[in-house]
């Protein structure tokens, strides 16, 4: 079943920047779906298109069957988590709150007014906690981790909150390679063994080809690959990063590109 | 030879602009200040000679000061100083409960609507715009002498500041942290709740400690209009030339004043770096 349905999305910024142009494009439940492209592809805008965090300027986009607009924006929100480039934490609550703020959705305003949670709420974070590997942190102020950890924070963030989905945009482009690794590892053991589908905008290759399910290319706005990362050749990713479907385009330097651009 | 210099000088020493020159504002901005200041100065008859002229008879009313304090005023002091804490602490406290809301409303990434916004805006610029002896004027017509109109104009115009602070410091937090709580399906409350706030309260408290600082000066005066505290002492022994109770006033003022900043340097410490010690360290 498609658990995200997009259905022929444009997306233009105000200032006219034209980031997606008329994007088709289903996912299937309990996938790890790898978006690959140049930067100002229209990576992130895709991906922040999936929980509203940007509107779409045309087209619709459907997720686990609720259309993405105003009046459904919190129910999806709430069954979606997300990963960022830059952790999004809360730099003065403590591990321990930021995780449990996953769960602000499904609890009344009145108690996490005064900042009370549900214990059913404490052993979800304790377990998502337990899960990254921080639960020593657990009661460390957010800004006193490492990038890994903060990131790791992040997820399981994500995790508490119990949901269908998780979306991660670029989860690892601000950490050194061992630690990325590290957290796509736990991304795609999330899928597998929870069976969350996760959507995440990468830029290792190697990685992407290891660990993903399915592949889709971005370039200038459009897809312009979508298929299993066996099928992710070098002709393949040209027509990713740098727009050209004929080979014959490259005029012989081809190799010395790809030195230089797919480590 | 000259010419040749000043075109060497000219083109090894370049401004970052695309023209290589100055920019327009920074050369217009001042030049119009110093117009302003000069233009402005006449108004108010400002004049060196005159302040110069004058430090003779300023010398010899500081002279004046050099007396023996008037122990027997110390109970009275003691009182009035307790009262005029009391004011500051009273009113700062009413004006936060009233400025926390009010500052959430008046907070453009906070506020439910524009409309409100504005509103909330213009109310806290309002309060604002009569200073505290104004409004304790108007109290003291109102309730009579003594210290309740004091705090009640202290408290008025504290809100109109503290929310105005407060409603800033929510404006500049980190869209980043604001954007991961609502990205997991909070409500708007547990955004500002869990995200904003969080992020504003160093700032926050840095600006309530201002403002209780400036409070204790405010109260200091508010006697002046017969609105409790020591200000109507100072304000008399002025008139009566007391200068054996004056010194006493001042020095518990200044000595007040500096132990609050001791204080709140130590509490800023704490909230902003999260442990007092390891920062002083």
């Amino acid at each position: 079943m498609a658990i995200i349905e997009i259905n022929d999305v444009s997306k233009t910024y105000p200032n006219g920047c034209s980031a997606l142009d008329s994007i088709c494009l289903s996912i299937e439940e309990g996938q790890f779906v790898a978006i690959i492209g140049p930067s100002g592809s229209g990576k992130t805008t895709l991906i922040r298109l999936m929980n509203g965090l940007e509107p779409a300027t045309k087209g619709c986009v459907v997720v686990d069957n609720l259309k993405v607009c105003k009046h459904h924006l919190r129910k999806i929100r709430s069954r979606v988590g997300m990963v960022f480039q830059h952790f999004n934490l809360v730099d003065q609550l403590n591990v321990m709150t930021n995780v449990l703020s996953g769960r602000l959705s499904r609890r009344h305003w009145l108690p996490s007014m005064l900042y009370l949670f549900h214990k059913t709420d404490y052993a979800a974070a304790t377990e998502a906690l337990r899960r990254v590997e921080l639960l020593g942190k657990a009661w460390t102020r957010a800004d006193k981790l490492s990038g890994g950890q903060q990131q790791r924070a992040g997820v399981a963030r994500a995790l508490a909150q119990e949901p269908k989905m998780i979306l991660a945009d670029e989860p690892v482009a601000s950490l050194d390679p061992v630690i990325g690794r590290g957290i796509i590892k736990l991304l795609k053991e999330i899928s597998e063994r929870d069976g969350i589908t996760v959507v995440a905008n990468l830029h290792q290759v190697k990685m992407v080809r290891q660990f993903a399910d399915r592949v889709i290319g971005l370039h200038n706005g459009r897809i312009v690959f979508d298929g299993s990362p066996s099928r992710l050749d070098d002709a393949a990713l040209h027509r990713i990063y740098y727009g050209v479907t004929n080979e014959n385009d490259l005029n012989g330097n081809k190799d010395q590109h790809l030195a230089v651009a797919y480590p | 030879m000259k010419m040749t210099l000043m075109a060497t000088k000219t083109s090894i020493w370049q401004w970052p602009t695309l023209s290589g020159r100055p920019p327009l504002l920074a050369v217009l901005g001042p030049l119009g200040v110093v117009l302003l200041l000069v233009v402005s100065a006449n108004l108010v008859e400002f004049s060196f000679m005159h302040i110069i002229r004058s430090g003779r008879p300023f010398i010899d009313f500081m002279q004046n000061l050099l007396v023996m304090p008037d122990w027997v005023f110390m109970p009275q002091l003691l009182t009035k100083m307790l009262e005029t804490v009391e004011i500051t602490l009273l009113a700062t406290a009413i004006a936060l409960v009233i400025s926390f809301p009010l500052g959430i409303l008046a907070a453009k990434n906070a506020s439910p609507c524009p409309l409100i916004f504005n509103v909330t805006r213009n109310l806290l610029s309002v309060i604002r715009s009569l200073p505290e002896l104004v409004w304790a004027l108007v109290f003291v017509s109102a309730l009579g002498l003594g210290p309740l109109p004091g705090v009640m104009a202290l408290a008025v115009v504290t809100v109109g500041f503290m929310g105005k602070f407060f409603a800033e410091s929510i404006e500049v937090v980190g869209e980043n942290a604001v954007e991961g709580i609502q990205a997991h399906g909070a409500n708007r409350l547990q955004v500002i709740w869990y995200s904003m706030l969080p992020q504003a309260m160093p700032d926050f408290i840095g600006s309530l400690l201002y403002i209780l600082d400036h409070n204790l000066r405010a109260a200091a005066i508010l006697g002046l209009v017969g609105a409790g505290g020591i200000g109507y002492d100072m304000v008399m022994s002025m008139r009566l030339f007391n200068y054996n109770r004056i010194i006493l006033i001042v020095m518990s003022i200044y000595l007040l004043v500096t132990l609050l900043d001791r204080l709140s340097v130590r509490l800023r410490m704490k909230l902003i770096h999260g442990q007092a010690r390891e920062a002083l360290q």
